[in-house]
């Protein structure tokens, strides 16, 4: 540097390293700071006359606030502004809006399995003594089987049910019927009509469609619709894991058994070519969520219109009664960064109340299930089901297999997946993945609670 | 220096840029430094100090340090490969005419369409049911092959992607250093009986090297940073086969939400490409010198 610059390169290093440390105690800074916004005070009535609530969704459910944006606006004079995400990015998207103090929305759509996620990460509100407040609510009409599981966290309720989904299983009755099988009961009878099928097909279609992608959404859905039917759980009544067991075991076993048989190649099979694959007649059988019937029905979409039929997910080992898994399915909850909290947790109560759950039952693009046992026993519900009413039933009355909802639940469901892709790709037994992920479940949790 | 260059100038003028690298560049690199070494989650950063911990999970992690040499492979293969078909689409066209002209603007294509579009539509090529290689190769009596199904296939697929969409790249740069090469050196080599090949090899390929090692650099960082289309084609998949650290870090931070870990992760992979990077240029430095 020239001697007749008045900036040393000592000052330039100074200054640079005080206005790095500035910037960087900030979010230092913001994180001991906490959230600005006011608590939501259970018992206000807001006025919701020309208040606009933000809602973050889950894309396939989006179509949902569609049907209950008009009968919202001319109850209360409220607008509605709906942003839909895919799944895979719903707690990512509301922790970051909350964490970086943007406050975009107003109410969190939520999968279930993130609610300690977002509880732990103050990212939604305790809605504990809003509900306490509101009888009208009427929490003994949802659904016992998902109640506490989507909602409950710490001994506190953190939002209420609002898509109570379950897997149920389709199979193409018109290959049924060509290859001589029927309906499987147990999932070693659906890997022997999966090979079956497969076999005598020879490429123009398969016995089964698998769809395996590590995600724990997709590849986490194979395995715990068979976890459900050995009798299996993820989890004891103390969270400590349950992996390791021969139920377990046993689960992992028949879904690798499957894979052979499958549409090729499960691991690289998602959403986006599972469902065409169904709909276009080359997968004899695809375990799926209910809703999944209305695209089947739908000639625009589906060449297996009238040639599909539903059952119950099958059963393995000692156990002989239908189950199934409690795969996705979401909730809503109030962002701890909105600025209209008494609003927002107002529209939650609406849209999770009975009659906002019919409404967006009859519409066979709304993506919903039912979450109450009013609306899951209804005429209406059932006339909009056919054919699948009763499996549907069945499976939401039961007793359907929840999934962690621990907050290091993404971290251990992905570690699941992670062991199970190994498992499929012939890189390990079903017993190593699963003790495998038992121990790392077991660090994770033991940490946790430590 | 003349009177003019000494005036002295106001230190408020270096106040600007100072700003500007330390928003942009200080402030990140020592806030991810930050969530290295602390336990924070996407929602709650900076929880507290967790020393080296993040780091040894990172490397006791078989899903990160394999993606870790699975991303010096992919880096290492695409440079090559591109390199290779860039300078030879760009010797031809070179060699055809001055200007690049329709052919060199329909070359460039792949280059300006988007990765996550480019994604896509392989993954709609390859696609088991209904894709068009599916079609072919069930035309052939080979159904049910995908190639995206074993871990060679999808990694091989994978570089072919990228040099789908880079090598009009490497080919354009390298092109514009072909025109820098002078005609009097081809005329001498001419002249002294040098064929079409020998001349490429001894003369023209020695003088634009300088410019090859820095398509080998860029290349080689572009190459690491690739995501999109792992994240559309293959999601990392089957198992691990395609996981690149760019990939695993997002997983780790964005799936998990262990951010203190992906953090780690990051230091660690810069610190790999920064070692990687150096060796090509620490040649490009010696070839300079020697030039010299």
């Amino acid at each position: 540097m020239s001697p007749s610059s008045p900036l040393s390169r000592r000052t330039l290093l100074r200054a640079s390293a005080g206005a790095a440390a500035l910037t960087a105690a900030g979010p230092l800074l913001t994180a001991c700071g906490g959230s600005a916004s006011a608590a939501l005070d259970p018992t206000a009535k807001p006025d919701l006359d020309g208040v606009t609530l933000k809602i973050l969704a889950n894309q396939p459910n989006a179509l949902s606030f569609e049907y209950l944006r008009r009968p919202f606006e001319e109850a209360t004079g409220a607008k509605l502004k709906v942003t839909p995400v895919p799944y895979d990015k719903l707690t990512a998207k509301a922790v970051l809006d909350v964490q970086s103090g943007a406050g975009q929305f107003d109410v969190f759509m939520y999968w279930y399995a993130a609610v300690g996620t977002l509880a732990e990460g103050g990212v939604i509100e305790d809605l504990t003594a809003y509900i306490k407040a509101h009888k009208d609510i009427e929490e003994s009409d949802f659904l016992p089987s998902l109640y506490d599981t989507y909602t409950r966290y710490d001994g506190k309720r953190w939002g209420l049910p609002y898509d109570g989904d379950t897997h149920i299983l389709f199979y193409n009755t018109e290959i049924f019927e060509r290859h001589k099988v029927e309906a499987p009961r147990t999932w070693d009878e659906y890997n022997d009509i999966a090979a079956k099928i497969t076999k005598d097909a020879r490429g123009r279609y398969y016995g089964t469609i698998i769809e395996a992608q590590q995600v724990p959404v997709i590849l986490g859905c194979d395995f715990a619709n068979r976890l459900a039917g050995y009798g299996g759980s993820f989890l004891d009544a103390s969270d400590a894991p349950t992996l390791d067991t021969p139920e377990a075991i046993a689960a992992a076993q028949v879904l690798f058994d499957a894979a052979p048989h499958a549409l090729p190649t499960p691991l690289q099979i998602g959403f986006d070519q599972a469902l065409p694959a169904f709909l276009d007649g080359k997968g004899a059988m695809l375990d799926f969520w209910t809703d999944f019937a209305k695209r089947a029905q739908d000639p625009k979409q589906s060449k297996v219109v009238d040639k599909w039929a539903v059952t119950t997910l099958p059963v393995g080992g000692d156990n002989t009664e239908p189950r199934t898994s409690l795969d996705a399915g979401f909730g809503l909850a109030v962002s701890t960064a909105s600025k209209q909290k008494e609003a927002a947790a107002a529209f939650v109560k609406w849209a999770t109340a009975a009659r906002q759950n019919l409404l967006v039952l009859a519409q066979p693009d709304a993506g919903a299930d039912p979450v109450r046992t009013s609306t899951l026993n209804s005429a209406a519900f059932r006339k909009n089901s056919p054919g699948s009413y009763e499996v549907v039933r069945t499976g939401l009355a039961g007793d359907p297999l929840p999934w962690p909802t621990v907050p290091k639940a993404p971290e251990l469901l992905q570690t699941l997946v992670d062991e199970l892709a190994l498992g499929l790709q012939g890189k390990q037994s079903a017993k190593t993945a699963l003790a495998n992920t038992q121990r790392a479940w077991a660090k994770e949790l033991k940490g946790a609670s430590g | 220096m003349t009177a003019r260059s000494a005036v002295r100038v106001p230190g408020a003028l270096a106040v600007p840029p100072v700003a500007f690298l330390a928003v942009f560049a200080a402030y990140p690199l020592v806030y991810v430094i930050g969530l290295a070494f602390t336990d924070s989650t996407l929602a709650r950063p900076l929880q507290r100090w967790t020393g080296f911990d993040n780091f040894r999970t990172a490397l006791e992690s078989q899903s990160f340090t394999g993606s870790l040499w699975r991303s010096v492979l992919f880096a290492v293969l695409a440079a090559a490969v591109q390199l290779v078909l860039g300078t030879a689409l760009a010797l031809l066209l070179r060699a055809r005419a001055r200007r690049p002209g329709l052919l060199g603007t329909l070359l460039l294509l792949p280059l300006v369409t988007p990765p996550v579009m480019v994604g896509v539509a392989w993954k709609l090529l390859l696609a088991p049911v209904g894709g068009a290689l599916g079609g072919v190769l069930h035309a052939l009596g080979l159904p049910g092959v995908n190639p995206l199904g074993s871990a060679t296939g999808a990694f091989v697929t994978l570089v072919v992607i990228d040099s789908w969409q880079w090598t009009p790249f490497v080919m354009l740069l390298v092109y514009a250093a072909l025109l820098g090469v002078p005609d009097d050196l081809r005329e001498a080599a001419a002249l002294d009986g040098a064929g079409r090949w020998r001349t490429v090899r001894s003369v023209v390929l020695p003088y634009i090297e300088p410019t090859l090692l820095s398509v080998v650099l860029l290349k080689l960082v572009i190459g690491f940073k690739v995501f999109d289309i792992v994240y559309v084609v293959t999601a990392g998949g089957p198992g691990f086969s395609t996981t690149t650290s760019t990939y695993d870090i997002q997983r780790t931070a964005l799936q998990e939400f262990d951010v203190g870990g992906a953090a780690a992760a990051t230091v660690l992979f810069s610190l790999l490409i920064g070692l990687v990077t150096s060796l090509v240029a620490v040649r490009r430095k010696r070839h300079e010198e020697v030039a010299v």
